[in-house]
């Protein structure tokens, strides 16, 4: 198997009835690497994110996850290997607020038998996984698990959402503007811990923000808008 | 099942329209359920009004007419019976036991009826029921004795040992009295849900008595008038009746006996059997009974759209919660089966609080509904008739619940993972 865990070659994609809006012609992400794609609001990024997710499909190109071209796959297979090798953290509302901190972390492994496998053979069991990553990520009190997650606050929020995404160690973490509710102290501190759990777990990292403060902490940074060829065409 | 423990867990933080919804629905299906009890217990107490008796013989006139006077207390009798033609029937070597009745005269609205002592041994209603005294005995040889159906007593306020005037006529206000020959209560009936409980009940000989002296239907005056006193020593004997009901020694015989009956050369009679004539009237009240049903039943549905509206209009605030279930891997089908079971849980929540509220209405009402109209309603499970109408109402609610399954399934295809607020 290659080194490479994404592998976008010569993709372009459209909404329907709208100008070409992604016109990638290649792009790479290594196993276990952190990269911080730069992506300002109209910029395809969400696009993007959800090509790599399984849930739109690109009209040309190849998207390939670990090896597999997503486009092979059905809509059904796509989302569960979405859900086997993808961890996501999006801006803000990430939780069910009726859920628990623990069975919002524990989702994924509802979903995947590949992630549950995994959790086990980690930790032992799912709750001992979900304490441990908890504990690791700064939560450590036994209480909060029972909590509703609509009571806590935002940084420990999006701390329950690493949390999840990295549960039952996917091979990739998507992060979505994670940091953009938290304020500039918190963000470094939760990226620490991010970065770490990460490398724990032998997730590469793909960070997506606007704010090129953080792009120093990562192991790579680029900007979508210098690979994206349609948005440079239509900024000419 | 981890699909259900989320729609529980999402109904539950919306739980106040979700207890609303289930209110409805509740309130719908308890309704559903309170008319097609009453319709059936109705319709039971109904055929139950009179039972063990084989035929009614009036004279002629239509069944349905001869029912509603003999049994039910309503109308008048065309014509009367020959007291001749009663005993002739009376030693039928079919029949087994006979009761004269004789009808006519009233008091404070309630009928008055002239009977023998048969009617107390052989009258049953509700299938097996006697009558029985709850207080006092039955008329004896004095003529001026009366036994109060339950209804007439507890209306009226008459103990044992009251003295009471009846009318002459069966209109609520009579000019008419027989006050020169005032009755004494001896004896009040149970109570038994049917016509008896709104009946005085006299001898024939006392309701002879009453129009011994009368010709041409006023009262005597002067010296033709006859006292009570007088009367008793009087030869009582009638010399016709209103109608009468025959038990007969094996059932087979019935019909032969009613063609026997109604082919008397002695005077124009009429046999019915009570069963047939019931039905009929039934069928002419069923139009009401059915109309009371559909619009029950149109009731539910309003519940159930209730139900709809409500999940419906919760989709569009819900997307963000798709959203993440679609991004911890939650495929659309399970997005649609969320909503699914959404609505299958309202639904039975109500269908099973609507149950509760029946129950404990009955338990409530029972006795109130039993002293004012007669009708009891018990307290058995629900009816195999009442279980499908009940496993309608959740198929139902399944189907209803495929409208939101199928929008959110569409929303969470196009939303994806990420919803822009």
């Amino acid at each position: 198997m290659s080194s490479a865990l994404i592998q976008l070659s010569n993709l372009g994609f459209a909404w329907p009835g709208q100008p070409e809006l992604l016109d990638i012609d290649a792009f790479t992400l290594q196993r276990g690497e952190s990269l911080f794609l730069k992506g300002p609001s109209g910029s395809g990024k969400t696009t993007l994110l959800g090509l790599l997710g399984g849930v739109q499909k690109p009209d040309r190109g190849r998207i390939e996850l670990l090896g597999q071209d997503l486009s092979q796959l059905s809509a059904g297979a796509r989302d569960r290997f979405r859900v086997d090798h993808t961890g996501y953290v999006f801006q803000q509302f990430n939780l069910l607020p009726f859920l628990s901190v623990r069975e919002n972390v524990e989702l994924p492994c509802h979903f995947s038998k590949l992630r549950t496998s995994r959790a086990v053979q980690r930790h032992g069991s799912v709750a001992e996984a979900t304490r441990a990553l908890l504990a690791h990520l700064g939560l450590q009190q036994a209480e909060l698990l029972q909590r509703r997650a609509g009571e806590l606050s935002i940084g420990q929020q999006q701390r329950v959402a690493a949390a999840r995404a990295l549960i039952g160690q996917p091979e990739l973490v998507i992060a979505d503007e994670p940091t953009s509710a938290l304020d500039a102290d918190a963000r470094e501190a939760f990226l620490e811990l991010l970065f770490a759990e990460c490398r724990a777990a032998g997730s590469s990292l793909l960070f997506v923000s606007h704010d090129q403060s953080l792009a120093h902490l990562f192991d790579r940074s680029l900007s979508l808008a210098e690979l994206n060829k349609a948005t440079r065409l239509a900024e000419i | 099942m981890y699909l259900l423990r989320l729609a529980l867990a999402s109904l539950g933080n919306r739980r106040f329209t979700a207890w609303l919804t289930v209110f409805a629905i509740a309130l719908s299906v308890c309704l559903l359920l309170a008319v097609e009890r009453v319709r059936t217990e109705a319709r039971a107490s109904f055929a139950n009004t009179i039972s063990g008796t084989d035929l009614i013989v009036g004279a002629r006139s239509g069944s349905v007419n001869l029912l509603l006077y003999s049994v039910f207390r309503i109308g008048n009798a065309t014509n009367n019976i020959r007291w001749e033609s009663y005993e002739q029937l009376a030693k039928h070597r079919q029949v087994k036991w006979a009761i004269p009745i004789s009808l006519g005269d009233s008091h404070r609205g309630y009928r008055v009826m002239g009977t023998s002592t048969a009617y107390f041994e052989h009258y049953r209603y509700a299938r097996t029921q006697q009558l029985q005294l709850s207080s006092g005995r039955t008329f004896t040889d004095d003529p001026f004795e009366v036994v109060l159906g339950a209804e007439v007593a507890q209306a009226l306020a008459y103990k044992l040992g009251d003295e009471l005037v009846l009318a002459h006529g069966v209109a609520a206000i009579s000019l008419l009295k027989h006050d020169d020959k005032p009755f004494k209560v001896v004896g009040i009936l149970d109570r038994t849900g049917t016509p008896v409980d709104r009946t005085l009940h006299i001898s024939l000989a006392g309701m002879e008595a009453l129009h011994v002296d009368w010709q041409n239907g006023m009262p005597a005056r002067g010296a033709a008038k006859v006292s009570a006193e007088q009367a008793r020593a009087m030869d009582l004997q009638p010399t016709q009746i209103t109608a009468v009901l025959l038990g007969l020694n094996s059932k087979i015989a019935t019909f032969s006996l009613q063609r026997e009956i109604n082919e008397f050369r002695g005077e124009p009679l009429l046999a019915i059997l009570p069963g047939v004539a019931l039905q009929e009237l039934w069928s002419l009240m069923g139009t009401a009974e059915k109309a009371l049903f559909v619009v029950s039943l149109f009731v539910v549905l309003t519940g159930l759209i209730g139900m709809l509206t409500a999940i419906l209009t919760s989709l569009n605030e819900r997307r963000r919660e798709m959203a993440i279930l679609r991004s911890v891997g939650a495929r659309p089908w399970h997005i649609a089966s969320l909503l699914i079971v959404e609505a299958f849980a309202l639904a039975l929540a109500g269908v099973l609080l609507g149950v509760l509220l029946l129950y404990v209405g009955i338990a409530g009402a029972q006795g109130f509904i039993q002293a004012n109209y007669g009708l009891y309603l018990p307290l058995n499970m629900p009816s195999r008739y009442e279980w499908t109408l009940l496993g309608a109402i959740l198929s139902a609610a399944l189907m209803m619940g495929c409208v939101p399954a199928w929008r959110a399934y569409r929303q969470s295809l196009a939303d994806g993972l990420s919803i822009r607020l």
